[in-house]
């Protein structure tokens, strides 16, 4: 059954009662409930990645250990990278786009909420089949690397039912970003409240109409290589098999011309979320609104010609075209910096929670960005190519930046989702914990990388060097995860001993603030006027200068 | 929506230019489609925009100074409540699926639950 919604200022009373129980959140095509369904599953499969990650570094922690086989290990990282990139980060943006963006463009829901819904359900579903994929497949689990580079995953290479399941897997899950994708351009470009122009959009609504243009862009080659590879694994095709006259490169460029956005997929929603917390804990208005917007603009249009520096090695490439292209992609990014710096500038700036994981955003990705740079250099990256190096620098930008942000944004907005507050000090103890622990676990991967220690291998020798950095990143490994659960016990506390936290806890800038916590049926009562990119601001404070 | 179009052709002449530039200094034919393709796709819904008049429409969501109020009524769209459909539909979707890697006897129950799902999502769809 649909409802008309109609757009008024007056108070209105809820529509239909609101429905609990497992059946409600099943059938929901609530944009609230779906954004929080996908943020809890993406989590979920966060912990089971960050369970495989846990048992690699308790295999790599000393030299001669064999906690698991050579094969387990391949499936291990291959599952872990697929895990975290397809089915942890990137969804759980999805998911706060799916709750914030009707709410910060003040609409009443998603403009297709059943497509909203099949979006989530492709996203699980697929997700699904790619942890069969590892761990419950006959003949063999997916073990050729969250690439599925050909010919290793080609059914010669790697028999068995796991890697077809993975990429079924993968291609629901593509299909479930290109739905959402859809969604949230349309949501943007037609249900914007009255006085909500292009111009006055939240950063966070921005950065996510870019991931959504790039989604679109990046996902549909990548399926079509998908395809074409379960026709040669299944079908007897012969697409990107060498022996057969195929064209493995062929399926490096489509995967690449996917897996070079996708890292800006990751990373663009929490460049979102970080541009949210960052005015409001500096109590001054974002720096260079217009050209942060040209910015996110600008990174989105490059990251699309940047792709085959991920093949520099491969010698089919031009390497100074991708060179070049990837160094001119640093240019928007640091301008981003500058954004970011300049809103704190002379800010009162309130060290809370959120604000915290947004400065360990800052830091982190910063190192990541910077060693980016380095590997966009052909000469570098052909001497640390396959190492451990790019490694610490990939989890630097993805881990260290996305997931930081991502934690901010749970701080940030899990009052406004469930009308609690996460506790302060636990959140300072989560966060000492997970940055510690993440430089632990990475830095001394960089040191690894630059004395030879290749990746994706299960055992080295003794004596080489490698010994005691990687005991040091197991160690640090360790501290991460007791951080992750610390924040476990801080989420189970709050529905335990649970602190109202009011409409706006921390005096947010963007429309969702203007509403009640969680937030009603349709999602407003009434629209305040919109006269700036701060709505919110400018509703309590209807004096003061825009 | 003037906005949404200049940034649908901005987009557009990039990916065009950059597809081309890349062409011309390779001569690599993967790359260079999958870049001109970027470049058509946005230019596909400008276009569309551009014929149905909708670049230069007057819409209280592009009007500064434009007053909640004044908008009072306006039918902003029709939004369902809940579906089943959508759960039914990736199960099939599933199913169907499953069949190249499991065998053919789940095919024809995926893609009939689909077919099943597809209709009901058309039916809940008129109400």
């Amino acid at each position: 059954m649909s409802t008309l919604v109609e757009r008024s200022p007056a108070p209105q009373a809820p529509m239909e009662p609101e429905r609990h129980g497992p059946v409600a959140w099943l059938t929901t095509t609530d944009h609230k409930k779906i954004g929080i369904m996908y943020c809890v599953t993406a989590f979920a499969f966060f912990l089971v990645g960050g369970a495989l990650a846990d048992t690699m570094r308790t295999e790599l922690a000393e030299p001669g250990r064999q906690l698991v086989s050579t094969q387990t290990y391949n499936t291990l990282f291959t599952i872990h990278g697929t895990v975290m990139i397809f089915l942890f980060v990137a969804p759980f943006g999805s998911g706060l786009a799916n709750y914030l963006i009707p709410l910060q463009v003040g609409a009443p829901d998603m403009a297709f909420p059943r497509l909203n819904a099949l979006s989530y359900w492709f996203f699980a579903g697929g997700g699904l089949l790619v942890l069969l994929s590892g761990f419950a497949s006959a003949g063999g689990g997916a073990a050729m690397g969250w690439t599925a580079y050909t010919p290793l995953s080609e059914a010669r290479m790697s028999p068995g039912v796991g890697p077809d399941l993975w990429i079924l897997g993968i291609a629901l899950v593509a299909v479930a970003t290109l739905l959402t994708g859809v969604n949230i351009l349309t949501t943007v470009f037609l249900l914007r409240a009255p006085g909500m122009t292009m111009w006055r959009l939240p950063i966070f609504t921005w950065n996510m109409v870019v991931t959504a243009l790039l989604g679109l862009v990046a996902f549909p080659p990548a399926v079509a290589a998908f395809a074409l590879l379960l026709i040669d694994r299944r079908l007897g095709g012969h697409a990107f098999d060498p022996f057969g006259g195929g064209d493995p490169v062929i399926y490096q460029h489509l995967f690449w011309f996917l897996g070079h956005p996708e890292v800006y997929i990751l990373i663009l929603p929490t460049f979102g979320v970080v541009t949210e917390i960052i005015p409001v804990f500096s109590r001054k208005p974002l720096f260079g609104y217009t050209g942060f917007v040209l910015a996110t603009l600008a990174i989105g249009a490059l990251s699309t010609g940047v792709w085959a520096h991920h093949m520099f090695t491969t010698g089919a490439v031009d390497n100074p075209f991708f060179s070049a292209m990837s160094l001119l992609i640093a240019v928007p990014t640091g301008i981003k910096f500058f954004n970011w710096i300049g809103s704190m500038w002379q800010g009162k700036i309130r060290m809370a929670v959120p604000m915290l994981f947004s400065m360990g955003f800052l830091l982190n990705f910063l190192i990541g960005g910077v060693t980016g740079v380095m590997l966009a250099s052909p000469p570098i990256d052909f001497q640390v190519a396959d190492s451990y190096f790019l490694v610490a620098h990939f989890h630097y930008t993805m881990m260290g930046g996305a997931v930081f942000g991502l934690f901010a944004a749970i701080y940030f907005w899990h009052p406004k989702m469930t009308g609690r507050m996460l506790s302060e000090r636990l959140g300072r103890v989560v966060f000492a914990l997970l940055f510690l622990g993440f430089n632990l676990t990475f830095w001394p991967q960089f040191i690894l990388g630059m004395r030879g220690m290749p990746r994706r291998i299960v055992d080295y020798a003794g004596g080489l060097g490698f010994d005691t950095p990687n005991l040091v990143s197991s160690v640090g490994a360790g501290v991460l995860t007791l951080g992750v659960l610390v924040f476990l016990y801080d989420l189970w506390a709050s529905r335990r001993h649970p602190v109202a936290a009011g409409d706006d806890p921390w005096g947010g800038y963007s429309l969702e603030w203007a509403t009640s916590s969680p937030p009603p049926e349709r999602n407003f009562t009434s629209l305040p006027r919109i006269r700036s990119e701060r709505p919110a601001y400018d509703m309590r404070h209807p004096g003061a200068p825009r | 929506m003037r906005t949404i179009s200049r940034l649908l052709w901005v987009i557009s002449g990039f990916g065009l230019g950059v597809g081309t530039l890349y062409w011309f200094l390779t001569y690599e034919a993967t790359g260079a489609v999958l870049l001109w393709f970027f470049g058509l796709m946005p230019m596909i819904v400008a276009l569309w925009m551009w014929r149905r008049g909708l670049v230069s429409a007057h819409l209280a969501e592009d009007e500064p100074e434009a007053d909640p109020s004044a908008s009072a009524g306006e039918v902003v769209g029709s939004f369902p409540l809940m579906s089943a459909w959508p759960i039914i539909a990736v199960l099939g979707v599933v199913m169907a699926g499953a069949s190249l890697v499991y065998g053919l006897i789940l095919l024809a129950p995926g893609i009939a639950l689909l077919g099943y799902a597809i209709y009901g999502l058309m039916r809940e769809s008129r109400h």
